[in-house]
């Protein structure tokens, strides 16, 4: 893994796992998004995570990251399917750059019951440096963003608080190579 | 602009079409394409050939395109016309064959509304093609099907589907020619134009290094162009390698030659099979190690260095792991082989591999291929074997629709350049032969076209008799007819303990009368000494027939590799008698 996060990562302890992000450049035409995810679908592979926007107007061009899972023979014959499309430009394993930057998005609503849970919760919050969108009463939403392992351990820790309840939503991996 | 220069999507299409060079076209008219067919009508360039059924269509593009090597088109309606190419489109898909689909679409407005004959038409066939277009715009029509006829034609060929909305073929718009169109580089994968030198260098160093290497040569030799297949046999012949191919690269080097070994693969060769199993050096040119070409994976050709080309970057490694590839195109690396080697002088001829040789003349010892021909009943094996006897001499092209009759035509029939074999490999389409025989007989209309077919096959498309009558096509449909869907009684004799379900094909027709009724004519083999004649006379004559050769119904066709088993685990047949441990049931693991 050479992506690292642009946010410090208190705990360094990441899982080891066989994702991999691969970042895609194509043209911003109907029913690229359908060819992508009908091709992992029909080859079997996996999607664990998806975000499609326009990045380039002129050129009327779309990034398309996707974070998917698979043995490294694998990820290259995704790549080989992936720049066989017509609109595709061309296909990245994030893995694969010598550097490269990885980043996600999450908003946590939390809704807790008593003091104590609140103190831990803003102490984790601290800890990671969330950003709080919105509190009142016993409802807090933080906004946290890093690398996707990043935003696991943070949900990990929340999750060791009992008796709270966890409504979140993840923009799923970005990333970008230097 | 004015006016004068603006036509109407219809006529648009058709001068796209001319601007192509494209000379016929395969349809089918209905609501959505009405249009289209207006136009048609007040032409004269474009000969429209009017099928029976769409899936006529599409097999007839296949085999234009396969027998012509340029891009076959056809033209259907909405909805149940464009679901009914699906197979068509899949089929070409699977074997790289570059055909056009032209597909008429509900009005604009009516899209998404559920309207008559309206069908998501670019979601069914988007992972069956290489690419396909909504056109919602008239404006952009030319350049989107100057564009497709690219994609469909460079890199590893395929289909491509145009949809047109009816509005789009009534609408106005300034005509682009093709030579005015920019092509977007990233957007025709038209693999690498420069051949890599260290590939080339590699090779030649491991041919020089090599005890027993073989060309193992696919369906990309034939679609590199006839030239890659000269190449071919320059190289062959320089070097002294052994050669086998798969199933779609038959023709690419000459199957008589004394340095082919025959197909390779779950029914190939026992002499090419073992020698895949044992080479040092395998050189894969244009194919893509599919299923029944390697049978199970981890005892696939255990002891080579593997070299591959092939302009389809996913089909490396993919299914083997290969030591050293290339994305060129075939012609290009092998012309580059070639005279690599020449200015080198690398003198190859010193090494002839005799030890190799000897090897796989002990294995041809074996005469896989050995079949017993008795007094009275037909072995397909011998219909096919006379029919190549009996029409080699002439400018043959062969269809196949599919099953044993297809693995005997492919075993028997000896072709000596390419694109003179039309099968159905990938997808394995039955129905696909005598659609496939029509459009090969319109793109040659001088030469013979046969369609090696099986009754049950031939019965999946038999309306495009019709076809064939009433545009005057003299191909001509040989039936190896055993009563059963022969594969599927062969699979379940060995590996379903016997059990036919559903195999045997009751209530056939009478194949003459049925030939009468459709004004083609109809002839008979029943028994031996009626095979020749019966050959020599479908042949001379001089309109669309149907010969009906009745074969013995139980034959099974050998060598098998069954599904799962590796090269060297090959069932040969009863006939095999070197192996003693052939007792029962005429199998033997080798």
């Amino acid at each position: 893994m050479s992506s690292t996060s642009v946010y410090p990562t208190p705990i360094n302890a990441f899982k080891q796992s066989k994702r991999s992000v691969l970042s895609v450049i194509v043209d911003n035409e109907p029913g690229i998004l359908a060819r992508i995810v009908g091709l992992f679908s029909g080859r079997g592979y996996n999607i664990e995570a998806l975000n499609v926007t326009v990045v380039d107007i002129k050129d009327n061009l779309s990034r398309i990251t996707i974070e998917t899972l698979g043995e490294e023979k694998v990820i290259s014959q995704i790549i080989a399917q992936l720049e066989k499309l017509v609109p595709v430009h061309n296909a990245t394993n994030l893995a694969n750059l010598s550097e490269s930057y990885e980043a996600e998005i999450c908003l946590v609503k939390i809704k807790f019951e008593n003091d104590e849970q609140d103190q831990k919760i803003l102490n984790f919050a601290d800890i990671y440096r969330s950003r709080t969108v919105q509190k009142r009463q016993n409802i807090v939403v933080y906004e946290i963003s890093g690398t996707s392992e990043r935003i696991n351990k943070f949900l990990d820790d929340l999750n060791t608080i009992g008796g709270i309840k966890v409504e979140l939503v993840r923009s799923g991996p970005i990333g970008l190579g230097i | 602009m004015s006016i004068e220069n603006e036509f109407t999507g219809a006529e648009i299409l058709l001068k796209a079409l001319k601007d192509q060079d494209v000379e016929t076209i395969f349809g089918y008219p209905g609501g959505a394409v009405l249009p289209i067919y207006d136009a048609i009508f007040g032409q004269n360039f474009l000969k429209h050939v009017l099928v029976r059924q769409e899936a006529g269509a599409v097999h007839a593009a296949e085999g234009y395109a396969r027998s012509s090597g340029k891009v076959g088109v056809l033209l259907v309606t909405s909805g149940p016309g464009v679901t009914n190419v699906v197979t068509g489109l899949t089929d070409a898909l699977m074997d790289s064959i570059p055909i056009i689909c032209i597909s008429g679409q509900v009005p604009s407005h009516l899209i998404g509304t559920d309207a008559f004959q309206e069908c998501d038409t670019t979601g069914i066939t988007r992972p069956c093609t290489k690419h396909n277009y909504l056109v919602k715009d008239v404006s952009k029509l030319s350049e989107t099907i100057h564009e497709a006829f690219k994609i469909a034609s460079s890199g590893r060929p395929g289909p491509v589907l145009i949809d047109i909305p009816k509005d789009v073929q009534f609408a106005k718009s300034k005509y682009i020619p093709k030579n005015k169109v920019n092509f977007r580089k990233h957007r025709i994968k038209a693999g690498s134009k420069s051949v890599d030198k260290n590939f080339v260098q590699e090779l030649v160093n491991h041919i020089k290094n090599s005890e027993r290497p073989i060309f193992y040569v696919g369906g990309g030799c034939l679609n590199s162009g006839p030239q890659a297949s000269q190449e071919l046999i320059k190289l062959v012949n320089k070097t002294n390698i052994p050669i086998t191919t798969t199933l779609h690269g038959l023709g690419c080097f000459p199957g008589e030659d004394k340095s082919s070994l025959g197909m390779l693969g779950m029914h190939g060769n026992y002499e090419a099979n073992l020698a895949m199993n044992k080479c040092d050096l395998m050189i894969n040119v244009g194919a893509r190690f599919d299923d029944r070409v390697t049978g199970r994976l981890d005892a696939f050709s255990p002891n080579s260095v593997k070299f591959h080309i092939d302009i389809d970057q996913s089909s490396i490694n993919k299914n083997v792991k290969v030591d050293f590839h290339t994305n060129t195109d075939i012609t290009l690396t092998l012309k580059e082989i070639n005279s690599f080697i020449e200015s080198n002088n690398i003198e190859l001829e010193k090494k002839d591999y005799n030890k190799w040789w000897g090897q796989i003349n002990d294995w041809r010892k074996k005469e896989c291929l050995h079949y017993e021909q008795g007094d009275e009943v037909i072995k397909p094996q011998h219909a096919i074997s006379r029919l190549y006897e009996l029409t080699s001499q002439k400018d043959t092209f062969i269809t196949t629709e599919v099953g044993q009759h297809q693995m005997w035509a492919a075993q028997y029939y000896k072709f000596s350049k390419p694109n003179r074999w039309i099968t159905s490999g990938g997808l394995g389409t039955m129905g696909f032969g005598m659609p496939a025989a029509v459009g090969a007989q319109m793109a040659n209309p001088h030469s013979l076209v046969i369609d090696i077919a099986g009754e049950a096959s031939f019965l999946m498309n038999i309306q495009e008799i019709a076809t064939a009558v009433q545009y005057k096509l003299p191909i001509k449909i040989f039936i190896l007819n055993n009563e059963y869907m022969g594969m599927v009684r062969q699979w379940q004799e060995l590996l379903h303990g016997s059990r036919y379900s559903e195999s045997y094909v009751d209530a056939l027709p009478d194949f003459k009368k049925l030939a009468e009724s459709f004004n083609a004519v109809g002839v008979r083999a029943k028994k031996v000494s009626d095979l020749d004649d019966t050959i020599n006379e479908m042949v001379s004559i001089d309109r669309p027939v149907i010969a009906d050769i009745w074969v013995d119904k139980k034959e099974n066709c050998f060598p098998m590799i069954p599904s799962g088993a590796a090269h060297h685990e090959m069932l040969l047949s009863k006939y095999d008698k070197e192996n003693p441990e052939n007792q029962e049931k005429g199998k033997v693991l080798v």
